[in-house]
């Protein structure tokens, strides 16, 4: 698979604030990857800097293999990019701004944009001063979407939608997905990152501390698990890989090492399993567990 | 009747509380406009000023612009006759779009906000605001015209008695309610806020230019503009309170008729139907220069009026300038040279003065990329092909196009008045205005080319461009009265021009000044592209 963005060792300061200490991640084409962590994590500067907005202090940021300050506007030519916070001109229309962001572009797919106007519901008649958050979020996204792009930035772009217009946007995601396109998903909302990433980039306090495919995030963690058994259920809790240990009648909770999975599941059988129930941790369970210290 | 208007005394209170300082700036600022100018009055009318002001006053162009004047001999016109004359009309204009502003921004802009959605949510009743609304401007300008009546009266001047002083006191308050009761039926009538802001000044705008046309061939018919019925009381000559009778009569209506709209209309909407954008954009948008005209049009638009009225009011003083600056010591200080007319020396003086404020609109649109840049309006823009070169350069032109243009104006606005209003007796042609308006061009390019260098390196410096304009300019107006040492008045910029048609043109000084300023420029550039993108911060 090609290597469409590379962030290798990324530092940026504002002043005397060290904003990002080291940011490190790839995105390959046909791939989605989310970028999560909390406001002031560092996602939207990672981006800007990605877009060559702002410059960098150190690291090797190269998209479609081009230096990303440097080689700006070469870059920009395969790009489309939505900000988390689409402000426009008040006294232009949606419509009108559409085109003119797809002509600046380099021109776009004047039935696609049509198109994507109709699915996501906008008025393109009315003064963008008249459209609430998530109206002026689908002009942002209309406009990204209608033009054609290797790679596919988006900051939060599903802030203000409904669910109703999330389920359009991870819709078009999906497609532009299976089209060969890289996508880079910045966004608090888990479960969307869930459905639609292939990686995930956990980013703190301007380091990526985690990366790499759900799953394997997943074999990192502990499962939860149920069980009931016949025999007396507390013997559990000195198993090797067990966690959180919770005891109510015959029935415990707790949560499991993936890696002693085994050795969990043979000393259950010894009670007699009437009931084993295991759920993987969600993303949200993964996040949580490097922001709980 | 009470459940319409329950509560509206609390709105009224939270109100006054809201807004305590704008008024006493609102009441203060245009009541000291409107009545402190007596003593400058005064030295205007020593030896033979007001006979001098007279005959420019008989001027049509200046009866178009500041209203007409009973008198009718030169030897009535007195000082206070002269005041009203110059200035009840322009500060009841003042007092109007003050007045408008305000009511639509508490009326309809919070509908737009979704303010009056919380407020009425409580025990509030559906017009207790514009009620309160409409009360509190009242009041603030019952203020205004006590307090202008009493500034104007203290000074104890012969000719500006107490009766007179609070007639154009009241005139001018009495043309604030005028604006005020105009805004709050627009306010019903129209879509949105930014619909009922134009449409009451659009509606003032025409009521001044009806005046004028009427002022000047008969100003019988004038008296049935609502406008009509501030000015056109006369103070300190004929006294007539009249006109104020009609104006609230009118404005009685009016408030009964926005009221009686705004009973039969939803929160948010008004009764003509919003008006349907594009809903694909016209070519001539889509490029960034196409984009940055659109975003700079307002403001292009009203300052290259401005310069032009700016020009035509100055250029009709020349008509009677002997006998206006001879008998102005102060005046005559100012622009007397030995050797040239008044007139050419004149020219040369407002020429830098007026040249001085087109600067103000290249400065501006060269601020206009970063406010842009700062109000995320161009985070977009920045991921597509365009470049810093571009957006930089377009902004850069457009301020050098837009400054030439305003020269333009402003010249020939002064040139073509001050030529119709000398008549045979004119010394000087067009050319000659046009050649002393351009030979100020360095001084547009270099304050251009300062407003992109702080683009570039420092763009939140950008504003204290103004201050140094606003020096500059201060500098320039004065510096002929106080004797100041040569250093200290170069350090204004416009100093170091020579002032045409007085002095020759310098070429060397007008190249050398040209270079600087395009060296600013591209200084600028390389900050611009190489500097962070400030975004939201």
């Amino acid at each position: 698979m090609a290597e469409i963005v590379k962030v290798q060792g990324l530092q940026k300061k504002f002043g005397k604030f060290k904003a990002l200490h080291d940011v490190t991640f790839t995105v390959n084409a046909g791939e989605v990857v989310g970028f999560i962590g909390p406001n002031g994590a560092g996602k939207s500067t990672t981006i800007r800097t990605l877009l060559g907005i702002i410059n960098r202090d150190a690291g090797d940021v190269k998209i479609f293999g081009k230096d990303v300050w440097k080689d700006s506007l070469e870059i920009h030519k395969r790009i489309s990019y939505v900000p988390g916070d689409v402000s426009l001109w008040g006294s232009l229309t949606g419509g009108e701004i559409i085109d003119l962001f797809i002509k600046l572009h380099g021109g776009g797919d004047k039935e696609k944009r049509d198109y994507l106007i109709k699915r996501f519901e906008l008025d393109p008649k009315k003064k963008s001063k008249g459209y609430s958050k998530g109206n002026r979020q689908k002009v942002g996204l209309i406009a990204a979407l209608s033009v054609d792009s290797d790679l596919y930035i988006f900051d939060e772009p599903t802030s203000g939608l409904d669910p109703l217009m999330e389920a359009v946007f991870q819709d078009e995601v999906e497609k532009i997905k299976h089209a060969g396109k890289a996508i880079l998903l910045s966004s608090h909302i888990l479960s969307e990152v869930e459905r639609l990433a292939d990686k995930v980039a956990i980013i703190r306090q301007g380091k990526v501390v985690e990366t790499g495919t759900l799953d394997e995030l997943r074999h990192l963690t502990r499962s939860t698990v149920t069980l009931v058994t016949e025999g007396d259920v507390a013997k559990m809790a000195s198993v090797n890989g067990v966690h959180d240990f919770k005891q109510t009648g015959n029935q415990a909770t707790f949560s499991a090492d993936n890696e002693y999975i085994n050795d969990i599941l043979s000393e259950a059988a010894k009670l007699s399993v009437k009931k084993f129930e295991s759920v993987p941790p969600t993303l949200e369970d993964l996040f949580m567990r490097h922001y709980e210290v | 009747m009470k459940e319409k208007f329950a509560r509206w005394d609390a709105l009224f209170v939270q109100y006054m509380k809201r807004d305590w300082k704008k008024i006493i700036i609102w009441v203060l600022g245009l009541g000291l406009f409107s009545g402190a100018y007596v003593p400058a009055f005064e030295e205007i009318a020593k030896g033979k000023g007001l006979l001098g002001m007279y005959e420019t006053m008989q001027n049509p162009a200046m009866i178009s612009m500041v209203g007409p004047t009973p008198v009718n001999t030169a030897a009535d016109y007195t000082l206070g006759a002269m005041y009203a004359n110059e200035m009840l009309l322009f500060c009841g204009l003042f007092a109007m779009i003050m007045a408008a502003l305000h009511v639509v921004s508490h009326t309809r802009k919070e509908e737009d906000h979704g303010l009056t959605e919380l407020v009425r949510s409580f025990q509030v009743g559906r017009q207790a605001n514009s009620l309160a609304v409409v009360t509190e401007t009242i009041l603030i300008n019952i203020l205004l015209a006590v307090f202008t009546g009493g500034v104007m009266a203290s000074f104890g001047a012969d000719t500006i008695s107490a009766g007179g002083s609070f007639l154009f006191g009241a005139s001018i308050g009495m043309a604030g309610i005028l604006g005020a009761v105009i805004a709050l039926v627009m306010a019903q009538i129209m879509p949105t806020s930014s619909g009922a802001t134009g449409s009451s000044l659009g509606i003032i705008g025409l009521l001044y230019i009806v005046r004028a046309g009427t002022d000047v061939s008969n100003v019988d018919l004038s008296m049935i503009n609502p406008m009509g019925w501030t000015y056109l009381t006369y103070p300190f000559t004929e006294n007539n309170w009249v006109p104020l009778i009609w104006a609230t009569a009118f404005c009685i209506i009016a408030v009964i008729v926005a009221f009686a709209l705004e009973g039969g209309r939803d929160m948010g909407a008004g009764y003509l139907p919003e008006r349907e954008g594009r809903e694909a954009a016209k070519k001539s948008l889509l490029s960034v220069p196409g984009l940055f005209i659109k975003l700079n049009k307002g403001v292009m638009i009203s300052w290259l009026i401005a310069f032009v009225i700016m020009g035509a009011a100055y250029g009709s003083i020349y008509g009677d300038m002997q006998t206006f600056i001879g008998s102005n010591e102060m005046m005559s200080q100012m622009f007397t040279l030995a050797g040239v007319s008044i007139e050419e020396s004149f020219t040369g003086t407002i020429m830098m003065v007026m040249i001085g404020l087109v600067s103000i609109l290249p400065i501006a649109i060269v601020n206009k990329l970063f406010s842009e840049e700062v109000r995320l309006h161009l985070s977009q823009l920045y991921s597509t092909k365009v470049t810093r070169a571009k957006l930089y350069w377009t902004s850069v032109i457009l301020a050098i196009v837009a400054g030439v243009i305003g020269i333009l104006l402003a010249s020939c606005g002064l040139g073509g008045t001050a030529i119709s209003a000398m008549g045979d007796s004119s010394s000087m042609d067009i050319g000659d205005f046009v050649a002393a308006g351009y030979n100020f061009l360095p001084s547009v390019l270099f304050f251009t080319g300062l407003a992109a260098l702080a683009l570039g390196w420092a763009p939140k410096l950008g504003k204290v461009i103004y201050a140094y304009l606003g020096y500059s300019f201060a500098l320039n107006y004065f510096g002929g009265i106080l004797d100041l040492p040569e250093w200290f008045s170069k350090t204004a910029v416009q100093s170091w021009v020579p002032r045409m048609p007085v002095d020759e043109f310098d070429e060397a000084v007008f190249s050398a000044m040209t270079v600087i300023s395009i060296a600013l420029m591209v200084f600028g550039y390389f900050g611009y592209r190489k500097r962070d993108m400030v975004e939201g911060a």
